[in-house]
């Protein structure tokens, strides 16, 4: 799964360590999520939807 | 290498998740330590009668139980990546020991190795498990 994790952060001059804080999960997820090592969970997924304020389809792509 | 220090010290997770890993450290200390004690208690002859045996089975079972539900709390309130992590390194522990436990009981039958002992299945599922977290953690990185 695609995903603009990283450039969402970017324009908001975010460190990871302050959007895991935000999400509450570790530094190592977001490094992870963004790199698309790993997909979040749906519950995850709406947190970060609700943090950038914008639907889930226009942060998380699907491959196919 | 610092990537496979990275991984043993689980730098980056939540306070909450560190301290309850220390909670599930702590009571697996005292379940071990109440294992070793009881086994160097069983060579004195006193030892061997009810009361004292049931008491050890007692604080052993019990601390036992302390650290099971510790752990539960422990993946339920984990970090959803690290919970991968933990779950996938339990499967494969959990795998191993069927495994080798079924191999090694043909060549102890067959007297090429001596009887399997409890210890060594824990050894062997606390060995695989923790290079399971290991490899995972490096996967994620």
């Amino acid at each position: 799964m695609k995903n603009r994790l990283k450039i969402l952060r970017a324009e908001r001059d975010w460190t990871q360590a302050q959007l895991a804080h935000e999400l509450e999960v570790s530094r190592q997820t977001i490094n992870a999520i963004e790199k698309g090592k790993f997909d979040p969970s749906l519950p995850l997924a709406f947190k970060v939807s609700r943090l950038f304020k914008m639907p889930i389809e226009e942060i998380f792509q699907d491959d196919a | 290498m610092s990537k496979f220090f990275d991984a043993i010290a689980c730098k980056g997770l939540p306070a909450r998740d560190i301290r309850n890993s220390n909670i599930v450290n702590m009571w697996a200390l005292a379940w071990v330590t109440t294992l070793a004690l009881t086994a160097f208690l069983s060579r004195y002859e006193w030892y061997s009668s009810t009361f004292p045996t049931m008491i050890g089975f007692v604080v052993h079972s019990g601390i036992g139980l302390a650290m099971f539900f510790a752990y539960k709390r422990f993946l339920r309130e984990l970090d959803e990546m690290e919970r991968k992590i933990q779950l996938d390194a339990l499967a494969s522990s959990v795998g191993m020991a069927v495994i080798g436990f079924s191999a090694y009981s043909i060549l102890a039958k067959a007297g090429y190795v001596p009887e399997l002992e409890p210890s060594y299945l824990i050894v062997l599922i606390a060995l695989t498990y923790i290079a399971g977290v290991i490899i995972g953690r490096i996967r994620y990185q």
